[in-house]
């Protein structure tokens, strides 16, 4: 008993004070992972807060980006040319999302729409196999022009090694997120995507186009998904196996909050970090494996004292 | 041509004409055949028992809802429907029954949506905030600060509509309306839910904004009263059909008008 | 230009244009923006204000209504008058038209100044009775735009007429300035008066300089003080407060936007000298409860932790007594964490001075709101006395006295306890009353306040309550129905009490709830309730209110002279007294004696021992219609105490 506690509240802190490296090793491998499960989060959140959707297709539309982008390259298209392309097709997806699934069932109850995103990420699945077969393939990092390599920095009897590639996925992460935010809160668009998210009926009284805002939204969650399939493709393959990353991003929503996006990005870097420091330290109590679940069950925490997540809106409601 | 209540009021030419339109869901007929016009300046109400269509009625003038036949006939075009945001370019806004108001944000804010058509800057100036965005702005936000000192709204603000009691809801949504300065202004049973002296100030405003702005009013009420004390022109339905349509005199004194309220067997 | 010289509210206006001509005088929030007026612009519109009244026959002598919230043009409106020679009447703004059409009859008004359409609709139904009144004037023009009549004009109209007159003759307002007298009447002010008809109350030019002198010598008030004007114009401390000593220190004056938003601009201005009536201050108080009780866990502790320290010391280290470190170091941390984010709130940051009078302030309130750093002192006075008699001096602040006399007042209690007043700032007569002024004015000079008090032994007077209410009951004992009802009224819950005793065996009570505080407090507790009729006849409030009315009479079991007033017998009343059915006056003090007389039924079944009484009553709503309420109303018993247990019980 007495060495169960001490491994659970003593060991710990222990090896952290013994091996400072080893812990600021964690902590931004933590970090970087925070990012893009930030990312995946965000894109879901775009679209829960227009159109009220939980998006499920949201991971396979990380890999669908990242597929078209590695396919084109294949095909010898220049890289830069392959990503504007590939913006394109997603700028066609979320047309065609829009006024083949989203027009036909609008006013339709939010399970359906649900059910419906299940039906894209399928479809999306079969036309990716179809088009780029079912092997991994590898990310053009380095002809996008994205760094490869790492710095060492050397610290108390060790050294930790900072990817020049994570440091660049952070820096485009931030920009994204800066850009998004700017977006919605200082221009019209995001008035409107505002007034859409709160209510459909007024928000077409007053003249907005529902059609018009959720092409937006899907669009700038397709650029997003984009982005993720890059960075997360450069540090792994790209590969349908991508797709469960989806799964990950669930808990950075509920601790996040489904319609905030500054709660996305610390949503996904508290999991993270919380899950990297989690394995490595405490991880050998259970036998390791810690990383897989722990998320959740901090998910599951939060959702037990404050359901609007960290950053969500309380839901005011007078009757 | 009628004459308003007010001395000043000049009742212009057909702004919006409605021809033959007829409406069904699945089987089941909600508007046959109604014609009627409305006057630019008057206030023209839609009464009518309940379930008489009066509120498919306005959804179909504002394209909620697309008839399956008929005209709509709006300052001088014809369509066979509407959209509901092409409408609201058009000129045509409107508030509902059970309130649609973007409940999370404030009371400046909703107005302020209601200005989003009018703006029109370029997104990415107004994310830079330039020159040309922040003067539109500052317009807009002065054009939305006219509407609250002419609602007496201005204690509210800031306050988040989802916490305002409900008379103060109708009156903002009202604003936001008329944020939109629109040619006509549709208003579904704006007085309904409010207590005697809400019922008196929602009154003088709607009479107020066809006084002062000159807008076009369609309104929608059960009160028989309220209407005939504020309309111009009043049309009547009952299940679906246009019963009687004339000044608030002629329509009181309609025999086909008075069965239909004391419910005289079809 | 000498001391001397400035002796009428005309040339301090010149003065100020000319020494700071750039200092903003007054400010209104117009469209969400606030707007100011600088002192040589506000002469300019003054000026062409008056020419415009001129041309329009206003003369030496004339009175000019004035009608409306606070707004800077009516302010001015009050200065163009007295360039004039003429005297502004201001008036409540809730007035009906028949209270409105007394005042232009009495006073012989040929001019009024409104707000807005409200108030030229209530003016000109005056007008188809008193036809005396030739001309309307307007501030807001909204919906104004279809009234035809001659006899109505906007201000911008009445100015432009003014600039085309100073055009023709440019020293006219000069050499009328010239004229004005120290001794002239400045203002005339019509007393709501519990008893009879008002009075048209006549101060001078002097009467209420003197006054505005005195009290910004007295609170060192500046140029650079900012105060906002939310009280009506009709009211002396108005003008004393937002005209007299405005213009004798030339501080700025601010307009809120409007009644309700008072909370909002209260923060946007931050006001370093403020006026509320204990009302008000309650009011904030309760709000901030509210909040406090809808917060989390963590700034819920923390508040009241920190309130707790602040009553402890609060009041102690603001009158700069002697408070040991450890306490000290708690109240600076609470004053970052509570009390000053809590200032902020109420708008109260920078308040420098602040003044309660008009009715008793509660003891908790007054204390609660000095140990949070503001000083909240009490001053008496009335419209005769220019608001101006006694005034709490800092560091000298104590919660049941209303402070020392201020400079120049000279203040004797008469041997049937009546406070009398000789200053130099008393009003000249009631007009047209010589009767009246007789009356209420000795041989001696001393005016008969009509209030019972003394001085202790501090020096400092104490007020128990109105002369002619003070009585006996049965046994003898003294009865003072006010302070009786003070004492309830103190308790949040209780909005209104009216006591019954004079002549009787016992005390009995009438109490209003506050439909904020109880209903809140329902709320909380899941009890539905419909309005405040149906709430006020809960059991569960009944009991609330029991336990509030048994607190009061332990409190005065411990007073010997007053322990026979505790209150044996009460109920709720089934509808908030209202001054449109004149149980209150418009400055909301109980009519007694008319409440006695119209529910005598629930009187008499209150000394009948009876546990209910049915009741129907007529009630006028704001537009003027009226209706019925009626009910049954339960009567309770509530718990008194001999004076030797008290102590204990309390």
């Amino acid at each position: 008993m007495m060495h169960l506690l001490y491994s659970i509240f003593v060991d710990p802190f222990v090896q952290m004070g013994a091996a400072p490296d080893l812990l600021v090793q964690t902590l931004w491998d933590g970090l970087v992972s925070g990012v893009l499960y930030a990312l995946i989060a965000l894109g879901f959140v775009l679209i829960f807060k227009a159109s009220g959707v939980f998006n499920f297709a949201q991971g396979i539309m990380v890999v669908f980006a990242a597929l078209t982008l590695v396919g084109l390259a294949e095909h010898g298209v220049p890289a830069y040319v392959a990503l504007a392309l590939t913006i394109v097709v997603m700028l066609v997806l979320a047309v065609g999302v829009e006024r083949l699934i989203l027009r036909p069932l609008v006013d339709q109850p939010e399970i359906i729409l649900f059910m419906a995103t299940f039906g894209l990420t399928y479809f999306l699945i079969g036309l990716g196999e179809l088009i780029f077969g079912g092997d991994p393939k590898v990310m053009i990092a380095g002809q996008l022009g994205l760094p490869s390599g790492s710095y060492r920095i050397t610290m108390a009897g060790g050294y930790v090694q900072l990817q020049k590639i994570d440091i660049a996925a952070a820096i485009i992460a931030s920009l994204m997120v800066a850009g998004l935010g700017i977006l919605f809160n200082r221009t019209r668009i995001g008035r409107a995507l505002r007034a859409v998210a709160d209510s459909h009926r007024a928000a077409l009284s007053v003249g907005i186009s529902l059609e018009q805002i959720w092409v937006i939204v899907w669009f700038a969650a397709g650029v997003v998904a984009l982005a993720t399939g890059i960075m997360w493709g450069a540090r792994s393959d790209v590969s349908f196996a991508l797709e469960t990353i989806a799964l990950k991003a669930l808990p950075v929503l509920i601790l996040g909050g489904f319609t905030s996006i500054p709660g996305a990005i610390v949503g996904g870097l508290l999991v993270s970090v919380r899950q990297k420091v989690g394995e490595f330290y405490w991880g050998s109590l259970v036998g390791g494996g810690i990383e897989s679940w722990f998320a959740y069950v901090i998910a599951l925490v939060f959702l037990l004292f404050r359901p609007q997540g960290l950053f969500g809106e309380r839901i005011i409601e007078r009757l | 041509m009628a004459v308003g209540l007010d001395s000043g009021k000049k009742i212009g030419g057909v702004v919006l004409g409605l021809e033959g339109i007829t409406l069904s869901f699945g089987g089941v007929q909600a508007l046959q055949d109604v014609s009627f016009d409305v006057r630019e300046h008057e206030v023209r109400a839609i009464i009518g028992p309940n379930g008489a269509g009066k509120s498919s009625m306005l959804n179909v003038m504002n394209g909620f809802y697309q008839p399956q036949q008929g005209v709509i006939r709006f300052r001088g075009r014809e369509h066979c429907w509407m959209r509901p945001h092409a409408a609201a370019a058009m000129g045509i806004a409107r508030t509902f029954q059970n309130i649609a108001l973007f409940k999370g944000m404030t009371v400046l804010d909703n107005i302020m949506v209601g200005r989003n058509l009018k703006m029109r800057c370029n997104f990415l100036l107004q994310a830079l905030r330039l020159g040309p965005a922040m003067r539109e702005e500052i317009e807009h936000r002065r054009a939305a600060e006219e509407i609250i000192d002419f609602l007496e709204i201005q204690h509210i603000r800031r306050t988040p509509v989802g916490r305002l009691p409900y008379g103060l809801q109708k009156r903002v949504e009202l604003a936001r309306a008329l944020a939109m300065e629109p040619a006509v202004l549709l208003l579904d049973e704006p007085m309904a839910g409010m207590n005697l002296e809400e019922k008196q100030d929602m009154c003088r405003f709607v009479l107020e904004v066809n006084d002062h702005y000159g807008t076009t009013v369609v309104l929608i009420e059960h009160d028989m009263g309220v209407v005939m004390d504020i309309s111009d022109r009043v049309v009547v339905l009952d299940y679906g059909r246009k019963i009687s349509d004339g000044t608030p005199d002629e329509v009181r004194s309609d025999q086909a008008v008075i069965d239909a309220y004391l419910g005289v067997a079809h | 230009m000498s001391e001397r010289s400035l002796d009428t509210f005309p040339r301090l206006l010149l003065q100020h244009a000319a020494v700071r001509p750039e200092h903003p005088a007054i400010r209104e929030k117009d469209l969400g923006i606030w707007q100011s007026w600088t002192w040589s612009q506000v002469a300019v519109e003054v000026r062409a204000l008056a020419g415009g009244l001129a041309e329009l026959g206003f003369r030496r002598g004339d009175s000019l209504a004035i009608i409306g919230d606070n707004r800077p043009r009516l302010y001015w409106a009050m200065t163009a008058a007295q360039i004039l020679g003429g005297i502004p009447v201001p008036m409540y703004q809730d007035a009906v038209a028949q209270e409105l059409e007394y005042v232009l009859q009495d006073a012989g008004i040929r001019f009024a100044i409104a707000e807005d359409q409200e108030q030229v609709d209530k003016l000109i139904e005056c007008r188809e009775r008193s036809p005396g009144l030739e001309h309307i004037f307007y501030d807001d023009p909204r919906g104004l735009r279809h009234y035809s009549q001659a006899f109505l004009r906007s201000i911008d109209a009445v100015q432009e007429l003014g600039r085309g007159r100073s055009a023709k003759q440019p020293d006219f307002i000069d050499s009328e300035i010239e004229q004005g007298k120290a001794g002239d009447v400045a203002i005339m002010l019509y007393t709501s008066g519990t008893t009879g008809k008002p009075k048209g109350v006549c101060i001078t030019h002097s009467a209420l300089i003197n006054a505005a002198r005195g009290g910004c010598g007295f609170d060192r008030l500046t140029a650079d003080d900012e105060i906002l004007s939310y009280l009506p114009m009709a009211w002396v401390g108005d003008n004393l407060f937002s005209y007299a000593q405005s213009l004798l220190a030339g501080f700025t004056v601010n307009c809120p936007e409007s009644g309700e938003t008072v909370m909002t601009d209260m923060r946007e201005i931050g006001p370093t000298y403020y006026f509320a009536p204990p009302r008000v201050f309650e009011n904030l108080l309760t709000q901030v409860m509210i909040r406090i009780e809808d917060a989390g866990a963590i700034k819920r502790g923390m508040f009241h932790y920190f309130m707790g320290v602040a009553r402890r010391c609060g009041a102690e280290i603001l009158a700069g007594k002697r408070v040991a470190a450890g306490e000290r170091l708690l109240y600076a941390l609470g004053n970052v964490l509570v009390y000053g984010p809590l200032r902020n709130v109420l708008g109260m940051s920078r308040v420098r001075v602040a003044y309660t009078a008009g009715a008793a302030i509660g003891p908790d309130l007054f204390r609660f709101y000095r140990s949070i750093g503001i000083n909240l002192k009490q001053l008496y006075g009335s419209t005769e006395t220019c608001a101006y008699v006694c005034l709490q001096k800092d560091g000298q602040i104590k919660l049941d006295t209303v402070g020392i006399p201020a400079p120049g007042v000279e203040v004797r209690i008469a041997d049937s306890g009546e406070v009398l007043v000789k200053s130099a700032a008393m009003f000249k007569e009631y007009y047209k009353r010589p009767d009246a002024t007789a009356e209420t004015i000795d041989a001696e000079g001393y005016f008969h306040t009509g209030d019972a008090g003394f001085f202790d032994q501090d020096g400092q007077l104490k007020i128990i309550d109105r002369a002619k209410d003070v009585g006996k009951m049965a046994n003898g004992a003294l009865y003072a129905p006010n302070y009786i009802e003070n004492k309830l009224k103190f308790f949040p819950h209780i909005r209104e009490a009216v006591a019954f005793g004079h002549g009787r065996g016992m005390v009995c009570a009438f109490v209003n709830i506050d439909i904020g505080a109880v209903g809140n407090w329902a709320e909380r507790r899941n009890i539905p309730y419909s309005g405040y009729t149906d709430l006020a006849q809960k059991p569960e409030v009944y009991a609330l209110v029991r336990e509030c009315v048994e607190k009061a009479n332990a409190e005065l079991a411990l007073d010997p002279a007053l322990c026979d007033s505790q209150v044996h017998r009460f109920l709720i009343l089934h509808k908030e007294l209202d001054p449109d059915d004149d149980e209150l006056t418009r400055t909301r003090k109980v009519r007694r004696g008319f409440i006695a007389e119209k529910y005598g039924v629930l009187v008499d079944a209150l000394y009948s021992g009876k546990t209910s009484q049915f009741i129907e009553t007529q009630v006028k709503f704001e537009d003027g219609r009226s209706g019925k309420v009626s009910a049954d109303l339960r009567i309770e018993d509530a718990k008194t105490y001999p004076p030797a247990t008290a102590r204990k019980a309390a």
